[in-house]
């Protein structure tokens, strides 16, 4: 099973930087069938890469996603690769191009592309912090063993 | 004599000196800026009495665009006016404020994250700055390798416009939404540039300019995949590099590099053929079908160009040699006025160039007088207002279309709004005529630039971009199509160069020079034209940390707000003068395409990535909420 482990988001804007973290951290367990890869750049460009590679069995993407939840949140869905209507997954196409990076862009633009595998899977904690800076605010902190947890666990058939 | 309003005189050598016997000579009047109609009730009753089709427009967040960008207009849809607008910039950078105290080179790749289109040419600006502040420059070819990622960025960044930003705007689908009746002529006209691009009919040409579907849209797409390869074989890393040093380079190339980079380059010979017929169809179609679309985004043909793509042998990175190495480079700088050329020295543009602050959030930083640097390092006057002596202080208020509502400063080059862009390059390259690098491929004649590169899969028929003689959002978006088989001979020009560097070897054949960072005080800009257009870094540094930092973007000159003057920036000046020629009937129908036309003609950055946190207010990138669907969602 060849898995895919992707870490979305800004380095230096403190719990939006929580997805590359994991993958950073994850990396040196990479194995045959286990990839992490840094998704700080633009989701246009991940799919081109994708659909240059073999298909993978599984992505996951992770990621800090502001929706109004209880700081700290993890949130594990399993896409169902429904997407928006044709002219925001144009503006997201956009958005993409001109260097903008969030799950949803990643998400929308790959699925709009057809270069995502049937299983994919998302997880995003809500931010306590996104400002400037280095470091992850407290209730992010506390939450990285889980959220590490949570994503290793989704590397697994 | 290149300047009007700013109180600088040349002497009979040609230097410049402030004129004498004036006080405070650069202190001004502030005309008020006009009440704006939704505030002065007397007049909203006495036009909506008068004529019902009066409304307020807000374009917020205008899409398509790089960026935060919130646009505001009164339209009055029965005349077919706009009759008020108000650019804005509605997020903060704050970059300046970052950099203070850091390391000069961390700027390099700070200053890199301010855009995720032209990251590169941040970088490469920023580095400028510290050679000129540390007083050392690339060998020839670590300057020709920078040349190199330079004009493959640009290759980046104009298919991303025209293609994916612009093109959509004069697609079937806009075209059928907003004036069916133009799409029902384009069914019938056919193009004149068939042999290039392969279409008969206009409306052909428009289905594929459909997005997400359409063969051109995806061509688009391609073709900035190709790009950002051809980059991160020198630069490692696209929109980020990692490789822009002080010096040169930081990685070595050879042939084998070169040739990765030369058949990704010689595609774009076809595409930018293929791409300046598209669009001098799509405008001719429109020309004749109304010539009111000659008006969409009319403004006074006034640019800033600072040039880029230095002559190895020539560029010395020092400020007293800048109008030198300035004109030597294969795009050389150049201001024009009113259609008129006339300045190529860099020194004078960069002395020309303040920033207001009267309609944004920030906080005057001078009262006028006792500049710190009253003169650049060559000692021609520099105003209060001038980026070496600015000072960014955040001071977030209310918006009022009358007082401040942008944060984008003014900043105003003779104290006259500028535009700037790919167009602003080909416009001054045309107007040069001879002088600058010279280049196999590359011709101008005066009134017009001409290139002529190899044949690829098309015949090596030579294109010309002509100045024209009405400008607009059709000529901009016709002069960036231009600029991709332009942008393309520079890169073979300096691909040839780089051959040849690294065969005959020897010290012009080093990546980079080394360096000590300096502990007294210096002074270094960067002055360099983006894919977008204009882009400066003024930096200011003792003790080998830096003491400013200044950066001056395409974006900030285009959506400024009014300046001081009262006059309107030239997003708002554009709009201000563009007919509303789509087909409502009733008010509720109305897009604004047109207005959208002039604003995305300028191909809009407002870098805007960056979340900042300052006093008592936390500025952050508005969060959309998840349109992804999902099953069995589990929160813990």
């Amino acid at each position: 099973m060849r898995v895919l482990v992707c870490g979305v988001g800004y380095r230096f804007l403190r719990d939006n930087a929580v997805g590359v973290w994991v993958t950073d951290t994850l990396a040196p367990q990479a194995s045959n069938g286990i990839e992490f890869e840094d998704l700080g750049y633009h989701p246009v460009g991940f799919t081109q890469n994708l659909s240059e590679r073999p298909p993978y069995d599984r992505i996951v993407f992770v990621g800090s996603a502001d929706r109004g939840r209880e700081p700290g949140t993890i949130t594990t869905l399993r896409y169902d690769h429904v997407l928006p209507e044709a002219t925001e997954i144009q503006e997201r196409v956009a958005d993409s191009v001109t260097g903008t990076i969030s799950l949803d862009n990643l998400v929308i633009v790959a699925e709009a592309f057809k270069a995502l595998p049937e299983d994919v899977w998302i997880v995003e904690i809500e931010p306590a912090d996104e400002t400037w800076g280095d470091g992850f605010s407290p209730t992010i902190e506390a939450k990285l063993p889980e959220i590490m947890e949570t994503v290793w666990s989704l590397t697994k058939p | 004599m290149c300047f009007k309003n700013l109180p600088i005189e040349f002497d009979a050598a040609g230097n410049a000196t402030l004129k004498p016997g004036v006080a405070n000579p650069y202190s001004y009047v502030e005309t008020p800026a006009p009440t704006p109609i939704e505030d002065d009730p007397a007049r909203m009753r006495e036009l909506f009495a008068r004529n019902g089709a009066v409304r307020r427009v807000d374009f917020d967040p205008v899409t398509r665009v790089a960026g935060a960008l919130a646009f505001h207009t009164v339209v009055d849809l029965e005349n077919r006016q706009v009759m008020e607008t108000a650019s804005m910039a509605t997020l903060f950078r704050g970059y300046e404020i970052i950099l203070k105290g850091r390391d000069p080179r961390d700027a390099i790749f700070i200053s890199s994250r301010a855009c995720g289109v032209c990251g590169g040419v941040h970088a490469n600006t920023s580095a400028l700055a510290c050679e000129m502040a540390f007083g050392i420059h690339p060998p020839p070819l670590g300057i020709t390798a920078r040349n190199i990622m330079q004009a493959v960025e640009y290759l980046y960044d104009h298919p991303i416009h025209l293609s994916l930003l612009a093109g959509p705007d004069f697609s079937e689908p806009a075209v059928r939404e907003t004036n069916p009746e133009i799409w029902e002529r384009a069914l019938s006209t056919r193009t004149t540039g068939r042999a290039k691009h392969g279409y008969e009919y206009m409306a052909e040409l428009m289905t594929d300019l459909t997005p997400l579907t359409g063969k051109l849209y995806l061509e688009g797409l391609y073709y900035t995949r190709l790009a950002r390869e051809a980059y991160v074989l020198i630069g490692g890393k696209y929109p980020h590099p990692q490789t822009v040093v002080p010096g040169g380079v930081s990685t070595t190339i050879d042939a084998s590099d070169l040739n990765e980079i030369m058949l990704r380059v010689i595609k774009y010979f076809d595409y930018g053929r293929k791409t300046a017929a598209i669009w001098d169809d799509l405008a001719a179609f429109f020309y004749e079908v109304n010539p009111k679309y000659r008006q969409i985004g009319t403004r006074p043909k006034s640019m800033i160009e600072p040039g880029q793509w230095d002559d190895p042998y020539s560029f010395d990175g020092t400020y007293q040699n800048c109008d030198d190495w300035g004109r030597r480079r294969w795009a050389p700088p150049g201001v024009i006025v009113d259609g008129q050329l006339v300045t190529t020295s860099l020194q004078m543009l960069n002395a020309g160039v303040e920033e207001f602050v009267e309609h944004a959030f920030y906080e005057e930083w001078t009262s006028g007088d006792n500049p710190r640097f009253p003169t650049d390092p060559a000692g021609n006057p520099l105003s209060p207002w001038h980026p070496w002596n600015k000072e960014t202080i955040p001071k977030p208020t209310a918006t009022s279309w009358k007082e401040k509502y942008s944060w984008s400063t003014a900043p105003r080059w003779d104290r006259q709004a500028m535009e700037t862009g790919a167009y602003s390059r080909i416009w001054a390259a045309a107007q040069t005529g001879t002088g600058y690098r010279e280049s196999n491929h590359i011709h101008s004649t005066g009134h017009s630039i001409q290139v002529n590169l190899p044949k690829a899969a098309l015949p090596n028929e030579p294109i010309e971009w002509k100045v024209p003689e009405t400008w607009g959002a059709f000529e901009r978006n016709r002069a960036r199509a231009y600029c991709i088989l332009y942008t393309a001979a520079i890169a073979y020009d300096n691909l040839l160069l780089a051959y040849d560097l690294i065969r005959k070897g020897g010290p012009d054949a080093k990546m980079s020079t080394p360096y000590k960072i300096p502990k007294d005080h210096r002074m270094g800009v960067g002055l360099w034209g983006a894919g977008r257009g204009y882009l400066t870094h003024h930096m200011e540094m003792d003790n080998g940390v830096i003491e400013n930092y200044q950066i001056l973007t395409p974006s900030t000159w285009m959506a400024s707000p009014k300046d001081p003057f009262g006059n309107p920036g030239p997003y708002e000046e554009a709009v201000l003068a563009t007919p509303l020629l789509e087909n409502y009937e009733k008010p509720e129908d109305f897009k604004g395409i047109d207005v959208l036309r002039a604003i995305r003609s300028f191909d809009p950055c407002m870098p805007c990535t960056t979340h900042l946190h300052m006093d008592d207010r936390t500025i952050t990138r508005e969060i959309i909420s998840c349109a992804c669907g999902a099953e069995g969602p589990h929160e813990h």
